[in-house]
């Protein structure tokens, strides 16, 4: 079987990138598989990819920034994508032509615009199915409403956590199409997992407000001053920096919390620390989460909608404190670096915990739904039930409301101008 | 950004390594042939030849790839600097730069609690800035290991460690200042515990800040004994896992008069202060 992923930048750095990566090594073992990149702007992918995975981008800004199609806003790419800007008439036709010759028994799109094209671009005998790595309720009423026509034509629709699932299957009206949840993958860990003793937080992702990491410097703030040994590494760089380093002067924690970088692969960084840490307000998947686990930490975190309550067993392999509540946060911290033999205890059960995030069970998952799918494709068009048809219906309209109110309500504010 | 084009991956084979307690480096990668060669050379300065080089040998490892050491002491040692490491795929080849896999340096994280000999070596693998693997190395006779910068307003109180030597009556906190012509300012530490290696030393920031107008930066080390022949011991922070400090451990600054004053670490991990008159 050719499996074909839609992808929008396999240059760039990213939990969606990482994991399509994954998958698609992994789908290597038994199946031809190739990645289109939409857009590229680099010589090499930054994680690098196993050769037997095709790589084709679509795209190239470093020649074609100025060409005269890509000025002109991309119009089968929903202008509610948060990507929206990105993509073009360009990228529209380049995305339509590879998908119109594609060899591929099966599509797979990884985010809301791509899944858009793929619904209605594929030639009818390729089977579709998209991804969502971000969440329903999360995307805008008028994202959703473009979202309700398109993904009807899908022949299934992967989200990460059965909790954003169950949102489509509630919330869309996408009869025929089979929703269920395929979680992100983690690569089994090169190294020996981390021991436990390390006096070492760490954290990782983008330095963006909605990672809260300020609330986690401030969390740690009495973790030092008791443990003065203790230190907090964040990984990753981005817009909060400055404000972030601010604060860690201002707490006084310059010897304790540091923002290390950018670091990649990030396995050698986990396994210098003993417990793994996020304050997030918003985790579609949790990907650090299940990389820090898979290194044998315990991972500290807030129980944000929706991975990590779907991946960590608090007070088993991690815990799981409110959103924005700092002292929660502390407190959960420094019971792990006071009970050295519960800490590594936790430690160990996350590995074992974790494991069910390794490629082989979410290859298999990943297959039988391919399988599956493409066996009965026919038969699965006629599901659907009426009481389902109604509520999802009644989703439909209040976003289709919403979606006709901002209509109007942006007339009137350019009319006020 | 520099490619090495004319390989089959991007930039170069990819080389693992892994630091161990005792302070060996092993590295393990997949090589043409086991007459293939790992190749370290001192990067030179600007325009001058490159001098130093320090060759491993590899051998067939247990998973079948291959695997050199460098030893804790490898003789010569390594001398300071930055070793960019090659691939030599067998005698007489053009040499390829490695690329960096995994750094395994979970050892070295805690490097700074156990006491180092005289002289102070350490090594450490890190990534350049164009992607490549390069080992950091430092050769001292002695060293001072920061332990911690508590700064105010107008003082910072600096807790270091001694490495390699031991603090004798008359021992000195020496600033000096970068391009002085020999303006050197004296402290007297505090010896804390009891083994002669910790201290401690408060700097007051009024006292670096030039008259004029300028950007003015002082090297602190320590003075271990009296006497003109106690050669001074830069205080820096060498003894974990981290290559590049400077980005990375970044202190407050404060205003004094018309000075903005910080310590930081430099490119070498050594501590200065900057006192900047605008």
């Amino acid at each position: 079987m050719k499996i074909s992923f839609l992808l929008h930048n396999a240059y760039g750095i990213g939990g969606t990138i990482t994991t399509t990566f994954n998958l698609a090594q992994a789908l290597a073992e038994r199946h031809e598989v190739e990645i289109v990149s939409a857009l590229r702007h680099r010589e090499h992918p930054n994680f690098t990819l196993d050769p037997r995975v095709a790589l084709t981008p679509l795209v190239d800004l470093r020649h074609e920034k100025e060409h005269p199609l890509h000025l002109r806003p991309a119009r089968v790419f929903p202008a509610a994508e948060y990507r929206h800007r990105q993509y073009s008439e360009l990228t529209d036709q380049r995305i339509g032509e590879a998908l119109a010759t594609t060899d591929a028994d099966v599509v797979i799109g990884t985010r809301p615009g791509l899944n858009v094209h793929l619904a209605l671009q594929a030639p009818d005998h390729v089977v579709r199915i998209g991804q969502e790595h971000l969440t329903l309720d999360n995307h805008s009423p008028r994202l959703r409403t473009a979202l309700r026509r398109a993904y009807r034509r899908l022949d299934a629709l992967t989200t990460v956590t059965e909790a954003d699932a169950a949102s489509y299957r509630r919330k869309m009206r996408l009869p025929g199409v089979r929703v269920e949840a395929l979680p992100n993958s983690v690569p089994d860990p090169a190294l020996p997992p981390a021991d436990g003793t390390a006096k070492i937080v760490v954290a990782a992702g983008r330095l963006v407000p909605v990672k809260r990491y300020d609330l986690l410097i401030e969390a740690f703030a009495p973790v030092a001053a008791a443990h003065p040994d203790w230190q907090l590494r964040i990984y990753g760089k981005g817009e909060e920096q400055d404000r972030l380093r601010q604060l860690i002067q201002r707490l006084g924690l310059c010897d304790n919390a540091f923002l290390m970088g950018a670091a990649s692969p990030m396995e050698a960084e986990w396994v210098k620390g003993s417990i793994g840490a996020t304050a997030a307000n918003f985790e579609p998947f949790g990907m650090t989460i299940v990389e820090a686990m898979r290194c044998g930490l315990p991972v500290v975190s807030t129980d944000c909608p929706y991975g990590p309550g779907e991946i960590i067993k608090d007070g088993i392999d991690g815990r799981l404190v409110p959103v924005g509540d700092r002292e929660a946060m502390s407190a959960a911290l420094l019971e792990l670096v006071r009970d050295d033999e519960r800490r590594r205890r936790m430690g160990r059960t996350a590995l074992e915990n974790a494991r069910r995030f390794g490629p082989v069970p979410v290859v298999e998952q990943a297959e039988r739904l391919i399988e599956e799918v493409t066996a009965g494709r026919s038969a699965a068009r006629e599901r659907g039930s009426i009481q389902h048809a109604l509520v999802s219906q009644g989703f439909a309209a209040r976003d289709a409301a919403y979606v006709a109110a901002s209509g109007a309500l942006r007339v009137v504010r350019r009319g006020r101008r | 950004m520099n490619t090495n084009s004319g390989t089959a991956h991007a930039g170069g084979p990819r080389v693992d390594c892994t630091a161990d307690t005792d302070g060996r480096i092993a590295f393990a990668l997949e090589a043409p042939s086991i007459d293939a060669r790992l190749l370290l050379r001192l990067r030179p300065k600007k325009g001058q030849p490159e001098k130093v080089l320090h060759t491993l040998d590899l051998e067939l490892a247990e998973d079948g790839r291959h695997r050199a050491v460098l030893e804790p002491l490898p003789l010569p040692l390594l001398a300071e600097g930055r070793w960019d490491m090659y691939l030599v795929p067998e005698p007489g080849a053009p040499r390829q730069r490695l690329r960096p896999g995994l750094r395994d340096l979970r050892t070295l994280v805690s490097g700074h609690r156990h006491d180092r000999p005289s002289p102070v070596a350490v090594r450490i693998p890190y990534v350049t800035k164009d992607g490549h693997l390069a080992v950091r190395a430092w050769l001292r006779t002695a060293h001072a290991e920061v332990e911690g910068i508590d700064v105010t307003d107008r003082t910072m109180t600096v807790r270091a460690r001694l490495h390699g030597a031991t603090l004798a009556e008359g021992a000195a906190v020496r600033l000096r200042l970068r391009g002085g012509g020999g303006v050197v300012r004296r402290l007297e530490p505090l010896v804390t515990g009891d083994d002669g290696r910790g201290f401690s030393f408060t700097v007051e920031y009024g006292e670096l800040a030039a008259e004029d107008a300028g950007n003015r930066v002082w090297d602190l080390s320590v003075q271990a004994g009296s006497g003109e022949g106690a050669a001074p011991i830069r205080i820096g922070r060498l003894l974990d896992d981290i290559a590049d400090r400077k980005e990375i451990f970044v202190f407050p600054e404060a205003v004094v008069g018309n000075a903005v004053v910080r310590p930081y670490y430099t490119v070498d991990n050594d501590l200065s202060v900057l006192a900047d008159r605008t």
